[in-house]
């Protein structure tokens, strides 16, 4: 049986977002110096295409087409964050933004009666994620020196606070299909161990 | 003396790909691209070149080609 209509569109809207993350790190890498940042948003990059991928994929296994969508998550969670200007600042970004993917997935992972196609996407684009997280937070930890332990500190708490702001947005706009899936449950902030 | 407001208007001008002429120090940078995480990748750039930091509030005010170049300016001074 196909999906679901509010499944299909959550599916598709994890897509978007996985092809909008590709062609932002996409770009940076293209951008930062040779080094060990770049070797690691060079594989960020490709890790979310691939993600876009494997939704693709599993969305066509289960007799549906993925909905085009032009903007995703982050498209929001830039807005409201404002666009970066550094790469200390790209990467608090991301550090939110990953708590956040993982936090959903891990979320939705967690329902009951799961179709094992889903779960088995989830299950490969977690270890990726989980290593995103990683790689973030240690190329913080290691700007600390240039950029203020600090400054650092107050960057990410200035994204989370947009991230927060943005995905109460989200669940309002999009209540009706998330209820659907999720009951009343409603997810929290994005944790440091999530 | 090295790196003059000149040399990076015309840096800024290479990386955004566009003739020298256009990057005027009172061009305003977002009528030379409409894409503005291009403009992001090119300040990026500038401060991997220069070995600069620049920070979201700094670029607030900042609208002309000749406004980053002399942020960037000021940056490598003071390092």
């Amino acid at each position: 049986m196909p999906l679901h209509d509010d499944e299909l569109f959550l599916l598709s809207y994890y897509r978007t977002s996985e092809i909008n993350g590709s062609l932002f790190f996409g770009r940076l890498a293209r951008t930062v110096r040779s080094g060990p940042i770049q070797h690691d948003l060079s594989k960020h990059f490709a890790d979310e295409a691939q993600h876009a991928w494997y939704w693709t994929r599993c969305i066509d296994r289960l007799r549906s087409r993925p909905i085009p969508m032009a903007s995703g998550y982050q498209d929001q969670y830039l807005e409201a964050a404002g666009l970066p200007v550094n790469l200390m600042e790209v990467l608090a970004i991301t550090l939110v933004f990953e708590q956040r993917v993982i936090n959903q997935y891990s979320r939705h992972l967690e329902l009951s009666g799961l179709d094992p196609e889903i779960a088995d996407t989830f299950d490969r684009i977690m270890a990726d994620e989980r290593w995103h997280l990683k790689w973030v937070r240690d190329a913080l930890v290691g700007m600390e020196s240039r950029y203020g332990k600090e400054h650092i500190a107050a960057t990410i708490a200035r994204n989370r606070a947009a991230d927060g702001e943005v995905y109460a947005k989200t669940l309002a706009e999009y209540e009706a299909r998330l209820s659907f899936l999720f009951g009343q449950r409603t997810f929290g902030q994005p944790t440091e161990e999530s | 003396m090295p790196h003059t407001i000149d040399d990076i208007c015309r840096r800024v001008a290479e990386i955004l790909n566009v003739p020298v002429t256009r990057a005027a120090p009172d061009t305003v940078l977002t009528d030379l691209v409409s894409d503005s995480f291009r403009l992001v990748e090119m300040v990026i750039q500038l401060q991997e070149e220069y070995d600069v930091i620049i920070g979201q509030r700094d670029i607030t005010d900042v609208r002309t080609v000749g406004q980053l170049a002399a942020l960037v300016r000021a940056r490598i001074v003071e390092a």
